[in-house]
């Protein structure tokens, strides 16, 4: 558009890096455009990037703004419609607009290595893993077929698969999705490529996982000198491995510095915003936890015309002018696009953190002051195992999985109790148990003290009134043939509530509570966004007026603005209508922002449970504190100051879970008696371990002692 | 992998026991009766107490069938009064020359829709998608006996190259002797078969060219070609072999239409000369086969997946 004429955009290589230095690839002022039926979306806009041979590039961004179209435009991947339609992408000073398309396909088989996000789709499930690794050395170097293997259970072992020498003859679904996220780069990188693009490589992975990928990516371009562009949305992961960051926003780069330079003094008012939207920002050093930033409204429908600052009509600083003038980035090492940028801060400050007051700061110990209420929910010794069947049609039965293992906790009134744990320790199981949609192998569920056991159909029923479910993926979650206000209404017609005009009445009240307008009502789930299709599923699990929702990853889907207001609009709920809370995520970050209390399950079990601030800052079991230490952050070096616990290997199957303690066998400080199951002691901050890392803090076992 | 056989031979029985029990029940409960339908409308009560008797007809139903099962465990398939040939011989004449014409066309639509549908995904919504789309959904729309009829105007009639009628060799050899005669009755059944095949690659090759790892295999700066060939097609031929198994029963049954149309001596027509003539023996005789063909159809598509798809491989091994 108009920036290619302005002078800074043509910025090149002079002004901030070594004159000695040729950028590896560079993007001059990049267009791409993807054909729909419903129009031309412009998904690029004026791109410009550089990548300096050996170095990370960090690119972020949330959904649509451009960084994994970025990725595919330099790979030449782009979707079917899509074909960049202006503008120059210099790989080793060649454009690979000009270049015959053989030229540009071996380049990118040879030079270039691309690793994506999900594993369990990106390999081919019909060829061997071998195959696969080796095909580039086949066809572009026309390697024989006995040296090919060769070569693939080298760079398989080099990227630090266990036994590469049999995996070549496997088949993609034989392994572990980190263990295929292994494969994939062994795959990118078989023909030592001067450039890797890695795009959200461990957004599919659980974080102990996402660590070893992440250092494992670090230690190769090392290895083998390549540079990276690290393409994701999590900030964290950034910040943790990136050598220079370029924020993307709506189809632009709207600021890009060196990494500790942007995190430490962001200047455009999006990236501002968007690390205050962060969870981790609104937690202070003491505890308290400030409402979130979230910054409003929605990213901008880029089939549409747009003049001015595409971030305007979202930002807080906006004036007239930056909706009519068009920003190109500043020159320098820190470029910026923005009218009106944060003043940069003094290189000696501490990561900055700024943070609106909490509204009510005493709500998030509501649940702590009020030990002695009943609780809402009460598990006790709770047990599921699902029978294994040999897949396929014979079924023949193959023992049991051990799913929940034992697993008691209280959840008081107006608490909000985290479940923390990674994907299979069984966490949305328990979930499932507590809400009733599942019935318990062994244990009790107590609703408000009453065994639901002990009910009866229709008492049961109507008990689980008071406890319900919020989804993840609220789209799959409802009826896309169903209107928003059938969708309301239905919970209110199954329990038999009300007349006609009082559920009418119900559901209005409920979209005020969620901050929807009326106008929704007659729309489908597809018209929806996921932050407002997440706020209807909040207003459906309301309608019966519950006293406990057990939320199930009910922000992991989102981005980063829109998860903000999500969570907010949670614990605003919670404090109006005194709701609790059982919230179930993988994300650290967010279970320890939202819950008062919070459970850490391993493997079916419980192995801590505590305050959220001392699980999350005095951990005490080695398997909490490895999760802690892999979980990425932004505040610069955080990942080397920490004392950490690495855990190593992959999760034992639950069909066969080890005995004792099920951690053991990953634990780096497992010993004997570890065979032995350890009990889950201690008073308020417990911990299911014979090594805990520390003892009881003070004031956690004062806390409880005057909760007794 | 053992077990996994040995359960499906054993659901594969039950099938065929039950289809035997209806066929039976159908055909010999039925008004009528095989006595009347073979001795004619002159016979006498007497003559037809008589035949019942002999042949068993005036004992209780289930011994009848007891005896029936009995007789079909040694390969006695029954005695056809019309044919005046055991039901067995009949069959063991017409089956062969059915399944010359039946592979010859499944060759044929195998060979020509898995290159068309192929063609249809990587050109998909592009003219040559649209074109070979609108000629099968004509092919599939157009009834076979007008197609047949069609064709024989068109290829014997207006422009006479090919006879009109297929050949009536009494043995393989003699039918294979007359090539040209085949070829009209195997284009027409090939060409429904290749509308519906090509359909099935088309949206199995479609599905799998916007998989994940076809974006993977052309990161690796792999050709178009060797994409769709090396990568893609494979998984794209999957619901061809579950086509196959069910056509398998097709391959004994012979196609009805057709073979009366070009005067085919095959299965198809004997089947439809038993009906009319209420020939009860080849009747059940034609059905069992055909069942126990549909049966095994499936088993092979079964085993044929497993010995292509590593994921099924597994599973069967892992029981």
């Amino acid at each position: 558009m108009s920036e290619s004429t302005d002078p800074t955009v043509r910025h090149s290589s002079t002004a901030g890096q070594p004159a000695a230095a040729q950028p590896l690839l560079e993007l001059r002022d990049l267009d791409t455009d993807i054909a729909l039926r419903r129009g031309t979306v412009h998904a690029l806009d004026g791109v410009n990037l550089e990548v300096m041979p050996g170095e990370t590039l960090g690119v972020v961004g949330e959904s649509g703004s451009g960084k994994t179209m970025t990725a595919l435009s330099i790979m030449g991947l782009l979707p079917p419609g899509g074909r960049v339609s202006g503008g120059q992408i210099l790989f080793e000073g060649r454009d690979l607009r000009s270049l015959p398309a053989d030229e540009v396909r071996r380049i990118r088989g040879v030079r270039m290595g691309m690793v994506f996000q999900d594993p369990l789709t990106s390999l081919n499930p019909t060829m061997r893993i071998g195959v696969q690794v080796a095909e580039p050395l086949r066809v572009h170097e026309r390697v024989g077929r006995a040296e090919a293997r060769e070569r693939a259970i080298e760079i398989l072992r080099r990227v630090g698969m266990p036994r590469p020498d049999r995996i070549v003859d496997n088949y993609p679904h034989e392994l572990s999705g980190g263990m295929r996220q292994r494969v994939a780069i062994a795959m990118a990188l078989v023909c030592s490529p001067r450039l890797l693009i890695a795009d959200e490589p461990t957004t599919a992975l659980d974080v102990t996982t996402q660590r070893q990928i992440l250092e494992l990516i670090d230690d190769l371009r090392e290895e083998f000198g390549m540079a990276v562009i690290l393409v994701t949305h999590d900030l964290g992961v950034i910040a943790g491995r990136a050598d220079r960051v370029a924020v993307m926003y709506a189809g632009r780069v709207v600021e890009t510095a060196a990494t500790e330079q942007l995190f430490r003094s962001p200047r455009h008012r999006y990236t501002e915003a968007l690390m205050e939207a962060l969870p981790e920002s609104a937690i202070r050093e003491s505890g308290e936890h400030s409402r979130l930033y979230s910054i409003p409204g929605l990213p901008p429908d880029l089939s549409r015309p747009m003049a001015g600052c595409r971030f305007a009509p979202r930002c807080r600083h906006v004036t007239d002018e930056c909706r009519t003038t068009d920003v190109a980035l500043s020159i320098g090492e820190h470029r910026h696009a923005c009218l009106h940028p944060v003043p940069a801060a003094p290189a000696t400050l501490p990561p900055r953190v700024r943070v609106e007051p909490a509204p009510e700061p005493a709500d998030s110990t509501a649940g702590a002051d009020q030990p002695a209420a009943t609780p809402v929910l009460s598990v006790q010794a709770l047990v599921k195992n699902y029978a294994a069947h040999g897949r396929g049609l014979l079924r023949r039965s193959a023992g049991q999985v051990s799913a929940v293992a034992g697993v008691s906790f209280e959840v008081g009134p107006g608490e909000t109790f985290g479940l923390v744990g990674e994907s299979g320790c069984g966490k949305s199981t328990v979930g499932r148990l507590a809400v009733g949609l599942e019935r318990p192998t062994a244990g009790q569920i107590l609703l408000d003290g009453t065994d639901i056991a002990s009910l009866t159909g229709r008492e049961r029923r109507r008990m689980h009134r008071q406890v319900q479910l919020m989804f993840q993926d609220s789209y799959a979650a409802m009826n896309p043939r169903m209107r928003v206000d059938a969708i309301l209404a239905e919970p209110l017609e199954i329990q038999k509530v009300g007349d006609g005009a009082a559920r009418r009445a119900r559901i209005a009240t409920l979209l005020d509570q969620v901050g929807l307008s009326r106008r929704v009502l007659e729309r489908y789930p597809h018209e929806f966004s996921g932050g407002q299709l997440q706020r209807i599923g909040l207003a459906r699990s309301l309608a019966l007026q519950p006293r406990l929702i057990v939320g199930d990853e009910p922000v992991s889907a989102l981005d980063v603005s829109i998860q903000a207001q999500v969570l907010n609009l949670m614990r605003d709920l919670q404090r109006e209508l005194g709701l609790a809370y059982v919230f179930i995520s993988h994300d650290l970050s967010v279970v320890d922002y939202m819950a008062d209390r919070i459970g850490v399950m391993y493997l079916g079990k419980l192995v801590e449970v505590g305050p959220a601030r001392d699980v999350v800052r005095a951990a005490r079991h080695p398997y909490t504190q490895a999760l802690i230490d892999a979980v990425p952050s932004i505040t610069p070096n955080a990942a080397t100051a920490r004392d950490g616990v690495t855990i190593r290997g992959e999760l034992p199957s639950a069909l066969n879970p080890p005995t004792g303690c099920r951690f053991r066998t990953r634990c780096p400080l497992a010993q004997e008696i570890c065979a032995t199951e350890p009990p889950l002691a201690g008073n308020g901050h417990q911990v299911a371990c014979h090594f805990p890392l520390r003892p009881e803090s003070s004031k956690a076992s004062a806390r409880a002692g005057a909760a007794a | 992998m053992v077990r996994y056989l040995i359960t499906r031979l054993g659901q594969a029985l039950i099938v065929v026991v039950l289809v035997t029990v209806i066929a039976f029940l159908i055909l010999h409960l039925l008004p009528g009766g095989a006595a009347r339908a073979t001795l004619g409308k002159e016979a006498t009560l007497e003559q037809l107490a008589a035949f019942n008797h002999e042949m068993g007809y005036d004992r209780p139903w289930i011994q009848q069938y007891g005896m029936y099962v009995q007789r079909l465990l040694h390969g006695d398939l029954g005695y056809s009064y019309q044919l005046n040939q055991s039901v067995v011989e009949a069959i063991s004449q017409r089956l062969p020359k059915t399944m010359v014409l039946s592979l010859l066309s499944t060759l044929l639509a195998i060979v020509l829709a898995i290159p068309l549908g192929v063609i249809q995904a990587v050109r998909r919504n592009r003219w040559p998608d649209y074109t070979i789309t609108s000629l099968s959904l004509l092919a599939y729309a157009t009834p076979i006996f007008f197609m047949g009829l069609m064709m024989i105007i068109l290829f014997s009639q207006i422009w006479p190259i090919l006879p009109p009628e297929a050949p009536q060799g009494f043995t393989v050899a003699e039918v294979l002797a007359d090539p040209a005669g085949l070829v009209l009755p195997t284009v027409t059944l090939a060409i429904v078969t290749i509308a519906v095949y090509s359909r099935y690659v088309r949206s199995a090759m479609v599905d799998n060219l916007n998989e994940n790892y076809v974006r993977t295999a052309r990161s690796k700066g792999l050709s178009e070609r060797r994409v769709v060939l090396r990568h893609t097609l494979r998984n794209g031929l999957f619901p061809v072999i579950t086509l196959l198994g069910m056509y398998l029963p097709a391959l004994f049954s012979g196609a009805l239409v057709v073979e009366s149309l070009f005067n085919f001596p095959g299965m198809g027509q004997l089947f439809w000369q038993a009906a009319l003539k209420r020939d009860f023996p080849i009747l059940l005789g034609v059905t069992v086969i055909i069942s126990i063909a549909t049966v095994v159809g499936a088993l092979i598509a079964d085993l044929l997946y497993a010995a292509v798809d590593p994921r099924v491989r597994l599973r069967g091994s892992a029981s």
